[in-house]
């Protein structure tokens, strides 16, 4: 009687077998494909937007269309920098800038992180300078970088480097302490030297927190770009906007402040993605606390 | 090898400026190849007796030496398998197990890796991130692991004691299987008293930090976890466990 009644349970889960379930995987794919159109999308509309504001404001006569180009205006002034040949100038020397100083300030403060862990005293040393000196905006160290360092690439380099430096210190830190100490035995029982512990086990488990830090450290990084480009430069989007504020060209400044934007985007997307093919032990196991 | 320790005192904290020992007085002599059970409740101090073993923490008092020589701090040749796996979340299975051969620069690292992978059933998979393994998965990795570096002794804390019961069942035979093939001296912390009738040649039994019982088991292998003279052992150490007269305890 009873395996009857299985007998009938199974074929009534047979029936219900759905045939147009999809698998969790081709689920997620599809959602992220939706969120990336999402993304850009919110873009697009956002130059729309301010495209017919501009227009509006050009058949209505609320006031001088000079004071905020319109999306077109920006892109027609960023043709004529391209025809004149010095876009590609501004762009790679900004980038440049951005990226050798950027490259610097990771590389000092995971050098120093590792210092500070390491040795107490160091850690005691430093910490205390850091801490009295971090918090003063770069701007106020400009004209001191001018005078130690000149007025060529190593005065923006070593500003856009001390900005990158100074957040990301404390999100190294925190990576190198947070390791799990079972981790570090069970690497030291099978053999590993300090310095091998170093780069093996603690630099990969603060490795996550590296990314969040240079994540977080780029809006200062860029920052630093743009002061430094500000004072003391002949090229880049930073020296474009003082200089156009001199000539009181509107639509240059905008031009470029839009292209910082962009540089921003693009280079933080591209940290991402390292991020993404590097951390992807990480994405293995639970991935969110409740599926969606 | 042979394990040999002589007085070993441990003690994290005073009381009236007295030190309170966790480990008092601990004496044992474990012999080449020998599986010793180290059994006991939580807060007995068995934990602390392996973390010395391991060469984590030091001696107050006493020496505790390996195959003559003295133990001073961790080394590759007392592999450890820890309670919650420990694995490396970034390296693969494979370069996980091959993590102690890399470092001793073996060049048939990949082989003794594969070997071990066979050995504790984890074909397909090696290129898995740990993250992605379930509890008794990991914990195999996790003996493999510490196998790779040929150790003398192998140390164990409470391995399985994060698995469920029917995986646990299972991962017992696998590890006298494992035993037996590599004949290693193996040191397994438990408080699980089955466990420990069932794996070991040799039950020591602490209770408040002083070997209570130092007892052979001897019964042969398989053992059968329903024979009389298992649950006599199993009765045995229950009694030496309890505090208390007629106070019955849950095992497992």
């Amino acid at each position: 009687m009873a395996q009857e009644k299985l007998m009938i349970l199974r074929k009534k889960n047979n029936i219900s077998n759905p045939a147009n379930t999809v698998s969790r995987k081709t689920a997620a794919a599809q959602r992220s494909k939706k969120n990336k159109w999402y993304k850009i999308s919110s873009l697009i509309g956002f130059f729309a937007v301010w495209q017919f504001i501009s227009y509006l404001n050009v058949s209505n006569n609320w006031f001088n269309p000079v004071f905020l180009p319109s999306p077109s205006m920006i892109i027609e002034t960023g043709y004529t920098y391209i025809v004149r040949g010095t876009l590609v100038t501004h762009l790679t020397d900004s980038f440049v800038r951005m990226f050798s100083g950027f490259a610097i300030g990771v590389l000092v403060s995971v050098i120093i992180g590792m210092l500070i862990t390491s040795w107490k005293w160091f850690d005691n040393m430093v910490m205390p300078v850091i801490n009295l000196i971090g918090p003063i905006p770069v701007l106020a160290f400009l004209p001191m970088f001018l005078i130690w360092f000149g007025i060529g690439e190593g005065s923006k380099i070593a500003l856009i480097a001390y900005a990158t430096f100074i957040p990301m210190l404390g999100y190294v830190v925190e990576g190198i302490r947070n390791t799990d100490p079972y981790l570090i035995r069970s690497a030291i029982s099978l053999g590993a030297t300090k310095f091998q512990v170093f780069r093996k086990i603690t630099f990969n488990s603060a490795l996550p927190n590296i990314f969040v830090g240079m994540k977080a450290s780029l809006a200062f990084t860029f920052s630093a770009l743009v002061v430094a480009e500000m004072m003391g430069a002949s090229t880049g989007l930073g020296f474009i906007i003082v200089d156009s504020k001199n000539w009181f060209k509107m639509s240059d400044m905008f031009m470029a402040a839009t292209l910082i934007g962009l540089e921003y985007t693009i280079f933080h997307g591209i940290l991402t993605l390292i991020e993404n093919v590097i951390l992807k032990w990480k994405r293995e196991g639970v991935s969110s606390a409740v599926e969606e | 090898m042979s394990v040999v320790l002589k007085s070993v005192y441990k003690a994290f904290e005073e009381i009236d400026g007295k030190p309170k020992y966790v480990l008092n007085d601990i004496r044992l002599h474990i012999h080449d190849g020998e599986f010793v059970c180290i059994l006991g409740k939580s807060g007995c101090g068995k934990s602390t007796l392996l973390n010395l073993l391991a060469g984590y923490l030091k001696t107050d008092a006493g020496r505790i030496s390996v195959n003559g020589q003295e133990i001073d701090g961790p080394s590759a040749q007392r592999g450890v398998v820890f309670q919650q796996h420990a694995l490396f979340p970034w390296y693969t299975v494979m370069e996980n197990i091959e993590f102690g051969p890399k470092l001793a620069k073996r060049k048939d690292s990949k082989k003794i890796a594969q070997e071990l992978v066979s050995l504790v059933g984890l074909n397909g998979y090696e290129n898995k991130y740990p993250g992605s393994l379930s509890g008794g998965m990991a914990q195999r990795v996790g003996i493999a692991r510490a196998l790779a570096n040929d150790p003398e002794v192998l140390l164990m804390d409470e391995p399985l004691g994060a698995l469920d019961a029917m995986i646990r069942q299972n991962m017992r035979r696998e590890i006298i299987k494992i035993w037996e093939k590599t004949n290693k001296t193996v040191i397994f912390i438990t408080h699980s008293i089955p466990e420990a009738v069932y794996l070991a040649d040799r039950v020591v039994l602490l209770k408040e930090g002083r070997v209570e019982e130092d007892v052979k088991i001897d019964i042969s292998r398989p053992r059968d976890v329903k024979s009389p003279e298992f649950l006599e052992y199993v009765d045995f150490f229950e009694k030496g466990l309890s505090d208390q007269e007629g106070e019955s305890l849950i095992t497992e």
